[in-house]
């Protein structure tokens, strides 16, 4: 007993020096470091939130001055409007079968990736082009492509004979969700599979080899090993995919702007229709807000579903 | 089922990959394609009949595009936007991401959790109260403003990308540096940043691609044409009762060039960096 006391402070002080040494002025230089990206994040992130609040209780339009103190009066405005339901339920099945279409397609594609040939390295940079070129140019290539006076669908179509006139593929309800979605998981999937590729690398392929032995199929091994390993990567993904989703604004606004008579209005959208169209700045910011419960309930939803680890 | 899955032969699967690799290539290709080919037609030839191939190949797309359109402006404009933010932004991420994993100060951990959450808020909520402060500030139609608007979110997502990056860094060689009498920013300038290089590569490399590819900022906050960026200069040849694909395309393909250069060039470094950074961090 008496030993340890006195032995305790001989073993002490070595251990505090090295440690004082090795994380001296950590506090100071530890918030130093981080003040810059503090400051941008503050500013830039967390002002203009406080301030979309603020606009949501006022009349603000654009070019007439600050505005005035209105209450709940934009917040009761978009809850009255007849199609709100619908744009918030569009909003999120949307996103569901993106998200959900953008996994399969590329978990299949990381599957197809995951063996050994040859020109797989070159095959993976192709594949990666959707990911890497800029939205505005695929959606206005595939705009254009899916146009219905001079598009290229309409013109193969009519070549191939399968259709006798053009079809606005745009300017129907059915085609114009259905392109959107095709684009969304067309510019989307590839980046899924690089991950889900890179994930499934860090797999050892002695656990396949053992399954094996023990006598695990195709599937068995897919569902007990291959899935496992990949929960950690797919929870990021996924998790990241639903937010980024819900709040494309660049993919809506340039292929189908929201028609016809508002059947892809999304609410990214409608937040800028409102504000840059209409210059309906107070209920513009009132929107967003609306939908943070739900968007927050989303991603909890899948943060939960997976690893909570996947979050870190 | 399993077990019929079981049965089926290893070279039908092969097959079966081949087929779905194939068609998932002919998508991606498809589009680009005929985004590539038809910049070299002439008018005429676009809207009046399918060709695979340009039937008199031209170049007076390209010259639209150029002289007529101004997307060497644009282009210029642009670069000077990615190239600063990208600088700024990688350098505070990283010394943010250093004290983040290495340092330890009251407030870490919940800054540390808090750089994800920033990707909670929607885009579309800050479209508002950025477009009336970049006016408010006097930045409406500058280089400064699309460069602090394009800051607000690339600072935490770069931030996040370098703290995992930095995560996977083993720290005895700092750690044996700063016995040796090293001190933090020493050790950090001469020791974590060159081990950094590829997690710092691929993140300036997101930073410039998302600049350079952004749309939504640059539509409402650079609405002069001196200051116009590449992505609204293009979007602009789309009006809703006519466009010019030809120099549409063309310009598409000039636009895309930087970013798939850069790609091609940086391939291995992205898909390490992404790997060690946003997947295992």
């Amino acid at each position: 007993m008496s030993q340890e006391i006195v032995s305790q402070p001989i073993l002490a002080r070595p251990a505090n020096q090295k440690k004082r040494s090795l994380f001296a002025g950590d506090k100071v230089l530890g918030w130093i470091l981080v003040t810059p990206a503090l400051l941008v994040v503050l500013g830039m992130v967390g002002y203009p939130f406080v301030e979309a609040i603020r606009i949501s209780f006022t009349d603000r339009m654009i070019g007439r001055g600050p505005g005035r103190w209105v209450g709940l009066a934009n917040y009761e405005y978009i809850l009255a409007w007849p199609e709100f339901s619908q744009m918030v339920v569009r909003t999120i099945i949307f996103a569901l079968i993106a998200v959900f279409a953008k996994t399969v397609v590329g978990l299949i594609l990381a599957t197809a990736l995951n063996q050994d040939f040859r020109g797989r390295n070159v095959l993976r940079g192709v594949f990666m082009l959707p990911w890497i070129l800029p939205t505005y140019i695929i959606v206005l290539v595939w705009r254009w492509i899916f146009d219905g006076q001079t598009g290229l669908l309409n013109q193969i179509l009519m070549s191939w004979g399968l259709i006798g006139e053009n079809y606005p593929f745009l300017a129907r309800t059915g085609s114009a969700i259905g392109l959107l979605l095709f684009v969304m998981v067309w510019k989307g999937y590839p980046f899924y599979a690089l991950t889900f590729l890179a994930g499934m690398q860090t797999i050892s392929s002695e656990l396949y080899d053992a399954a094996k032995v023990d006598g695990a199929g195709r599937i068995a091994r897919f569902r007990y090993i291959t899935l496992p390993g990949l929960r950690q990567v797919m929870g990021v993904v996924i998790l990241l995919s639903t937010i980024w989703t819900m709040n494309s604004l660049e993919i809506p606004l340039l292929l189908t702007g929201g028609g016809p008579s508002n059947d892809t209005e999304v609410f990214p959208l409608l937040t800028y229709h409102l504000a840059m169209q209409n210059f309906r700045l107070g209920e513009g910011a009132a929107l967003p807000i609306m939908m943070l419960p739900i968007i927050a309930l989303l991603v909890l939803g899948v943060a939960g579903a997976m690893d909570k680890e996947a979050t870190q | 089922m399993s077990a019929y899955f079981d049965r089926v032969p290893d070279s039908v699967f092969r097959v079966f990959s081949f087929v779905v690799i194939t068609l998932l290539l002919l998508l991606i290709i498809f589009p680009l394609y005929f985004m590539a080919t038809t910049a070299f037609k002439f008018e005429r030839e676009i809207y009046s009949e399918l060709t695979w191939i340009p039937r008199e190949p031209t170049l007076i797309n390209f010259q639209n595009a150029i002289y007529n359109f101004h997307i060497p402006l644009y282009a210029r404009n642009t670069l000077i936007v990615a190239l600063s933010t990208t600088a700024i932004v990688v350098t505070i991420s990283v010394l943010a991401a250093y004290a983040l994993t290495r340092l330890r100060f009251p407030g870490r951990a919940i800054m540390a959790r808090g750089v994800l959450f920033v990707y909670l808020i929607p885009g579309s909520l800050m479209l508002i109260p950025m477009y009336l402060i970049i006016v408010k500030i006097g930045l409406k139609d500058t280089y400064p403003g699309l460069i602090v608007a394009n800051m607000s979110f690339s600072v935490p997502f770069c931030t996040w990308l370098m703290m995992g990056y930095l995560r996977s860094i083993s720290t005895e060689i700092e750690e044996a540096s700063m016995i040796d009498g090293c001190t933090r920013l020493l050790s950090l300038w001469h020791i974590v940043i060159p081990l950094s290089i590829p997690g710092i590569v691929t993140a300036a490399i997101f930073i410039f691609n998302n600049v350079w590819n952004e749309f939504i900022f640059a539509l409402i906050l650079a609405q002069d044409d001196a200051h116009r960026m590449i992505s609204v200069g293009l979007s602009n040849f789309y009006r809703s009762d006519y466009y010019m694909v030809g120099p549409m395309m063309a310009g598409s393909l000039i636009a895309m060039t930087p970013v798939v250069l850069l790609y091609i060039f940086s391939q291995r470094y992205v898909v390490s960096g992404l790997a060690s950074g946003a997947v295992k961090g």
